[in-house]
This record gives structure tokens, sequence and C-alpha cells, in this order.
């Protein structure tokens, strides 16, 4: 059976409507209580992953290396209870990650602008006006996290294959249509879309091994074929492979590893400046 | 093993049908080859096979045509595509079309005798071949 995926600008709301959904169809819900398990697995506070998911990089914030290092970890543990099906995801940027997988039901929360500012206010204690730059403020700041992070713009309708306005659709019917659209044949897993699933999988796993030495490091996986891009400087590049070969062999699921070691043309212009 | 799996291959690259009809007899299909669309589909109205496995892009008739002709003459019959231009879109019109499973090329024999496999068990004729668990 498919895969929900869940996004919206207010997490309170996708998360009910998630958690109905898994309920309604026996499915597990992935939410943002897996966070607790992947901090206590890399040692570090759970706050800076709900940080990393809900804030752009920034220099006064969290770096760019720790934000894409975090949201590793997060990817990693998400993609690692995809791989099971029958799962209903929200809260997790994975609409931001999991793209291309055929069984995967994308689903896009949205509400009325005025409604949502009330909502904050209530919610705040806040007056309207003040509300309403806070959404504003919210909703710029989600914006640029999801073009500058992930290159994706999430508030694009067309990469989402449902998209539901609650302040018009109640929870109940939202729930109906989500889990009519689940059972619809092309939603179905095939062959192919497990295979990119376990793909997207495991270099998600490996991306959460090498982020932290190689910050810039790219990797592609097809059936246990394993491609890492680096940069580098000449006279690294060597001893950088076969450390990265090594690194990536012993993870399961790797039979071939090649890597690819681009020249790191800024590192060796500010070295050749000194 | 029960009778015979009657398997019709389509593929317009001749070395796919050299290649996957030994690996699929291995598992106890009776496999034909064909690498002209049109010549299959007339093959297709004259006897009713149990699996189809089709390439989608083909000059003339494309794979999705075929899929739909066999849905529509036979509607036992399991329908597998093969793809070396797999992509999310196709996959999920050749699934809402009715194909049993939809494979992205290139692929192990072991990947295909592996979806045989669970569609010969969908027909009810279970033929032996492991399916991993990671299904």
């Amino acid at each position: 059976m498919p895969i929900i995926i869940f996004s919206s600008d207010s997490y309170q709301k996708s998360s009910e409507l998630a958690k109905k959904t898994a309920e309604t169809l026996g499915y597990k819900y992935v939410g943002r209580e897996i966070l607790g398990s992947v901090a206590a697995k890399y040692n570090i506070p759970e706050a800076k992953l709900t940080k990393a998911l809900d804030e752009a990089p920034s220099f006064f914030g969290m770096s760019t290396k720790e934000w894409k290092q975090n949201l590793a970890y997060i990817r990693e543990a998400v993609l690692g209870e995809m791989l099971a099906d029958n799962v209903v995801c929200c809260g997790l940027a994975a609409h931001l990650y999991v793209l291309g997988v055929a069984h995967v039901l994308r689903v896009r929360i949205i509400e009325d602008p005025e409604e949502r500012v009330r909502k904050v206010a209530e919610q705040g204690h806040i007056t309207l006006e003040k509300a309403k730059k806070l959404v504003q403020r919210i909703d710029k700041q989600r914006k640029r996290r999801s073009i500058e992070c992930f290159k994706k713009n999430e508030t694009d309708p067309s990469m989402y294959d449902m998209m539901i306005n609650t302040s018009q659709i109640d929870s109940e019917e939202a729930v109906g249509m989500v889990t009519t659209a689940a059972g619809y044949r092309k939603f179905k897993p095939m062959t192919y879309s497990i295979k990119c699933m376990q793909d997207m999988e495991l270099e998600g796993r490996l991306l959460a091994v090498l982020l932290k030495d190689y910050p810039e490091v790219r990797v592609q996986a097809r059936d246990g074929a394993v491609v890492v891009e680096i940069k580098a400087l000449k006279r690294e590049k060597n001893k950088k492979a076969s450390a990265i070969k090594e690194l990536v062999g012993k993870i399961s699921g790797v039979h071939y590893v090649e890597v690819h070691v681009i020249n790191d043309i800024f590192r060796q212009a500010a070295e050749s400046g000194r | 093993m029960s009778e015979k799996l009657e398997v019709l291959l389509l593929d317009d690259e001749p070395i796919v049908g050299k290649r996957l009809k030994p690996a699929l007899a291995k598992i106890g299909c009776d496999v034909e080859v064909f690498e002209n669309p049109k010549e299959a589909l007339t093959r297709i109205g004259e006897k009713e096979f149990d699996i189809v496995v089709t390439d989608i892009r083909m000059d003339e008739i494309d794979g999705m045509q075929v899929l739909e002709h066999v849905i529509n003459k036979s509607p036992r019959t399991r329908v597998i595509m093969i793809t070396g231009y797999a992509m999310m879109s196709l996959a999920r019109e050749a699934m809402e079309k009715g194909a049993f499973d939809f494979i992205a090329k290139p692929f192990q024999p072991d990947d295909l005798r592996r979806v045989i496999a669970k569609a010969a068990k969908a027909l009810g004729s279970p033929i032996d071949f492991d399916i991993p668990a990671a299904e």
C-alpha cells in the first residue's frame, strides 16, 4: 500500500489529519515523535533537530553545515520508516526530499489565510495585526528554506498529488478523500517505485555518515552501486577517495563504490594566494 | 509445480528476448518472444496468455496501447511493463491502466522472475521461485 506524506504551514493541523488517516487505514504514523530517537542515536539535542526542520540556516542561527547534517539524520530515520510501506508521515519535511516515488501520495493541507491568522492570535494571545505579521514572517522563512535548501518551492501546487483547504473541507471529509485516493491503483507500490525508495533510503544512510566530514558530498545509489562526489584539492584526491571507499564499503546494502573527486578550485585559489 | 505459464514477451530490442526467454524458461514459463508490436497484438488476438511482458517505448504501437489491448481482451492476463525511460508519471499511468507491475531497465533476470512469480501466485498457479522477504 502507498505511503502518505502530509505537509502544511501548520504542523498541528496536518498532524491531526495524518494521525486520523493512519488510524483509519491502520497504517503507522510517523511524525516528530521520532526525533527523540534520532537525537539519542546521534547524541544531539532534539531541539536542534526541530530547529533544522523549521528554520533555514543563517549567520546568527544554525550553520549550513550543521543544518545539513541534522537534516540528514532526520532523513535517514524517515526513509528507514518508509521502506516498510503503510506509513503516514507528517512534519518531517519529507515532501521536500522524498521525490519521484510513484507509491508516495503527497498531500498539502492549506487553510484560508484569515482563519490561520485568527488561530495564531488565539493560541499566542496576541492581536490580529501581530499574528498576521508573525504568519507572514513564518511563511517567508519556510519558503526561503524550501527554495534555498531543497531547491523546491513548497507552496507550488504541482509538488502535490492533492491539496485540501481545511477551511472549506472538514477533517472527516479530508481524511475520507485521502484514504480514497490511497486506494487508487496508481499509488500502488511496484517494483520500480520500491527500488526508487530503497535507493533513496541507502542514499539517506550514506549522507548521514558522510556529511560530517564531507559537507559538500553528493551521493547517488542504484541497486547498491554507489557514486560519491566530493570536492578536494588535487593532493588530497587519492587519500580522500580511499577513505570514502573504505567508509562507504562497510555500509550494508552497498555492493560497489565509485568516488569522483572534483578539484576544489576555490580552496586551491585560496591556498595559492597565501 | 503446476502447468507451464504462458508468457508473451515483447521488446523491440532483440537482446532482451534473447536473454530473458531462457531465464523465464528456467522457472517453468513457456515464452513466446516478439520484437514487432503488431505481430504481438495479432498473437494476443489468437491466444490467451497468462502473462504479457512488454516494453513501453516502441515504434508505431507503444507498450501502453499493448496494455490497454490486453486488459480489454483478457482481464485475467497479468501485464508487466518494462522500460528504460522509467519515471513517476509513466509508472502511475501504467498502474492506473491495469498493469500488474512496472520495472525499470536495466534489471536482473531475477527481478523479472520475482515479478513473474508474484503474477503466477495472483493467477492461482504458483511457481517454484523464492520471493525474498524484502517484498
